[in-house]
Order: C-alpha cells, then structure tokens, then sequence
C-alpha cells in the first residue's frame, strides 16, 4: 500500500509505535530484574540458596536434566496428560451441553448434580481414582478430565442458552427445526465462547494433570515438584514451576493462535 | 378478493404460575391477497402475540387462524447473522426449506441486485449501514418467497432519517412485487404512510377497535403520502381513536 498520510498522522503512528516498544521494554525488563535480584540476593549470601534456589541453579538443573535426557522425558509425560485431559474434557464438556440445551427436562433434573460436582473439590477423589485407576497415566488424566469438564459443560451451557431470542424467533418463523436451529445459529454463534472456553480450560488441564501427579506419578513436571520437596532439593523445584510456566504459556498462544483463524470474519 | 391470512375470533390466554392474561379476546380480521394491512394499538396491546399468531408460532386458545401459503417474519432489528456473508443470509430460509431448486437461489440473488446489494454479495453485515442491513433483511423474508409478510416495527431500530429512507425502500420493494404485508406499528404516520388499510386495536385483551381503508388512491410512496392534504386528517383521527 502506498502511504500517502498527513504530517499529523505519521506523528501519530510514531506515537502509538513507541508506546508499544515502551509496554515490551518495561515487560521483559521487569523479567530481567526479578531474576537479576534474585540471582544477586543469593550470590551475595543475602538468602539461602539453598531454600531460594536461583536463576544460574535452575539453568545448571535444567543443563543436567537434558543431559540426563530426562528433561523432555518429563515433559513429555506431562503434556501427553494434558492435552489428552484437555481434549476429553472439551469435548465431553460441549456434548453433554448439547445434550442439556437439547432437553430442557434433562438441564433441570441434572442442575443440582452439576451444581454439586462443580463444588466439589476434586482432589477428594484422589484415593478413589488411585484405587480405580491404579497408579499411571490413566488416573492422571481422569482427574484432569474431572477438574476440567464441568467447567466446560456449564461454560457452553450458558453459552448455547444466550443464544439471541430474536434470531430464534426469526428461524423458528421460518420453520426450521430444532437441529437446523442447533446448526445454523446455536453453534455458530457460540463460536466466541467456545475460545473462550478453551482458554479456562487450560488452565484446568493444568491443575488437574498437576494435582494427578501429586497424588500418584513416577513421571511428569507434578512428579519432579514433588519428589524434588521430598528429598529437598529446590532447585528441582524450581526447575519444573519454570517449565509449567512455559508450557501453560505455550498451550494458552495456542488457543489464541486457534482464535484469530477461527474468528477472522467477525469484525463486530 | 382472496384471504391471505384470516383470523376468526381468536381467544389467547398466556399462562404462568402467577396466573393468566388474556392477551386476545375475539379477535377477527382479515388480509386480502395484494393488501398491505397495518395494525397499530396502544402499547402492550399484544402487537407481537398477534404476530406469532400469524407465523403459526403459537396457536390460539380458541378461535382459528388461517394461512393461505408460507410467512416471512420481518424483525424490529434485521438480525443478520454476523458470521455469514449477506448472500448466505439471504439463503438462510432457502437452507432451511432445504430447497434444493437452483431458481430460488439465482432468483434471491436477481432480488438482491434489482435492489441496490448486488455490490455487497460477499460482504459480512459488518461492513454495512444499518440501512442497508434492514434491505437486506427484507430481501432475505423476500427469499423465502413468502404469501405474505409479516412486519414487526422493522423501522424502530433505525435513526430518523434512515428509517423514511428505508420505509421508502420497503413500500417500493414490496408494491414492486405485489406483496401481501401485515404491518404491526406504534408509528401512526408509519402506518398511514405504507398501508391500504388501518387496523386500530383495543388494550388488553386485544381486539379490532377501527378499521379504515386509506384514500390515498394510487400513491404509494410514503414521502409523497406524507405531503398530501388528508394525512394529517387520518393522523388526528388515528390519534384519537388510539386514545379514547
């Protein structure tokens, strides 16, 4: 495109261009200065290392965890439980609100059930899902499934249930069916909640693959966390809060990314 | 002349738990084939229950409503659907009639071209003006190629000058293909200026209070209605009537 803007304009691009390398400055220089303190704080003895762990240790954990190769081993188990959890609960989550805004009698009978497993805190089922799954992956991943699709299912509910009264009106007056209905305006018009969705339930993946690996594991991101406290090694720690920082990160662009390929003829 | 839609002494009662609300007591009127009837009320009359009666949406308690052909329902806002081009709304009563008929979809398109869309086909609502978007709503009810219209204030969403504007668009589209319409309005001028014939109900529960038939003779252009001696004379009365 040619550019062809006022004196006025430009000074107005320039603007805008600098506050946003300004936002970026200040963000990655708030980064530099947590770790450069904290790498200061326990060089100089200040804090123990050995209970604060440090930005060099955590780089020498991590250098010996690839050399070990267990690094992506660990990685790799945990976001294998992740992701499949978090494919689970999705769809499970958006079916079973089909279901519910399908049939009004269903959503009421099932209301309070829903309401009570929602407040239910998750981890009380540890022993239960222990002795019914055993102790490998597959309990993990149950228990992701469990934080995860509640959320999901009422999050879609609510979304299926605000669809405009009016464009009901409109394709009901045209004669349309409940699934023509359910195709040609329920679902489309969910599409922004559906993204959003999915952007809460990464972080329920997360909890619930963590908290499964608390309570039973022998690998994972949860395992090192835990088993790096048992033997008090807190760099180990450290480490593998760094790498859960960095792979929720990852999962959460990657919704967004899903987001601006789904949603790019939505202007309003 | 031949009825379109008839309603016979229609009875509807609305139930809740708090209890029930006659919302139409004996309610007879007629729309004949080519007319374009406008109904106005005193607020909360039930102008949109009468509406749904009409659509089939819901039945009466008692009495009978009768429909020669299909509706098209036309909404106070033009409810387009964001995330389809204004072509693929258009269709959106051809999909759900599942016609699989290639006339219809060339012939909504000739519609939308005759008047003034042909240019925004492949457009999303978005990117249009509101007037444009009620033209647009009014060529996809046209789609549908219904018997008869059905108008629920489809002007009320629109700023002033828009709305006469658009109202000018309506009155030409539908006088343009001899189109049965029955206009539910709070608008009096709205009413005089697009209709053959008014309908003034009563309050709860509704029923017919006056019927008139307009003599604006062959203008049906609702600007050049507006200028014409006998508007103000058929405004004072409605006015009244809608009062008393």
């Amino acid at each position: 495109m040619k550019h062809s803007y006022s004196a006025e304009h430009a000074r107005f691009l320039r603007k805008r261009r600098r506050k946003l390398a300004l936002v970026w400055a200040l963000r990655i220089g708030l980064l530099a200065l947590f770790l450069g303190v904290w790498e200061l704080v326990t060089a100089l003895g200040w804090a123990d290392p050995f209970l604060m762990s440090s930005p060099s240790r955590i780089a020498k954990t991590l250098a010996s965890l690839y050399a070990d190769g267990s690094l992506f081993y660990h990685i790799g188990v945990t976001l294998l439980e992740t992701l499949i959890g978090f494919a689970i609960s999705t769809v499970v989550g958006c079916a079973v609100a089909l279901l519910l805004w399908w049939s009004e009698t269903l959503k009421r009978v099932l209301e309070p059930y829903i309401v009570v497993l929602n407040a239910l805190p998750k981890i009380a089922l540890g022993p239960l899902i222990i002795i019914w799954f055993g102790t490998g992956a597959e309990a993990i991943v149950f228990m992701t499934v469990l934080v995860g699709v509640i959320v999901a299912t009422m999050h879609m509910l609510t979304a299926f249930l605000s669809t405009d009264k009016n464009k009901l009106l409109l394709l009901r007056s045209m004669g349309a069916s409940k699934l023509q209905i359910l195709q040609k305006l329920v679902v489309p018009s969910s599409l922004a909640s559906f993204i959003s969705m999915l952007k809460v339930n990464v972080g329920m993946a997360w909890i619930g693959s963590i908290m499964g690996e608390y309570i039973v594991s022998r690998a994972g991101i949860g395992y090192l966390i835990v088993y790096g406290g048992q033997v008090f090694k807190l760099d180990l720690v450290m480490t593998a809060t760094f790498l859960l920082c960095l792979l929720a990160a990852g999962m959460y662009f990657a919704v967004v990314l899903l987001e601006k390929i789904l949603v790019k003829n939505e202007e309003n | 002349m031949k009825n379109v839609l008839c309603f016979t002494d229609v009875t509807l009662t609305y139930h809740t738990t708090r209890g029930e609300t006659t919302a139409a007591e004996g309610l007879s009127f007629e729309v004949g084939e080519g007319e374009f009837l406008a109904v106005i009320g005193p607020s909360g009359c039930g102008k949109t229950t009468l509406l749904s009666l009409a659509a089939g949406l819901l039945a009466p308690s008692s009495g009978e409503v009768t429909r020669a052909g299909r509706c098209g329902y036309m909404l106070q806002k033009d409810e387009l659907f964001p995330w389809r081009t204004i072509e693929k709304n258009i269709f959106l009563p051809l999909e759900i009639r599942r016609e699989k008929e290639k006339n219809a979809r060339s012939g909504a398109v000739e519609l939308a071209k005759k008047y003034g869309l042909g240019d925004f086909l492949q457009s999303y609502p978005a990117e249009l003006s509101g007037g444009m978007r009620q033209r647009a709503a009014l060529i996809r009810t046209l789609a549908a190629d219904p018997d008869i219209l059905l108008l629920d204030e489809p002007f009320s969403a629109l700023d002033y000058q828009t709305r006469l504007n658009v109202c000018e668009d309506v009155s030409k589209i539908l006088r343009g293909e001899h189109k049965t319409a029955l206009l539910i309005t709070h608008d009096i001028s709205e009413a005089i200026s697009l209709a053959d014939r008014v309908l003034v109900l009563t309050a709860r529960p509704a029923k017919v209070a006056y019927s008139h038939t307009l003599d604006f003779g062959d203008v049906v252009s609702p600007l050049k209605r507006r200028e014409m001696p006998q508007f103000s004379g058929w405004f004072e009365l409605l006015w009244r009537e809608l009062n008393a």
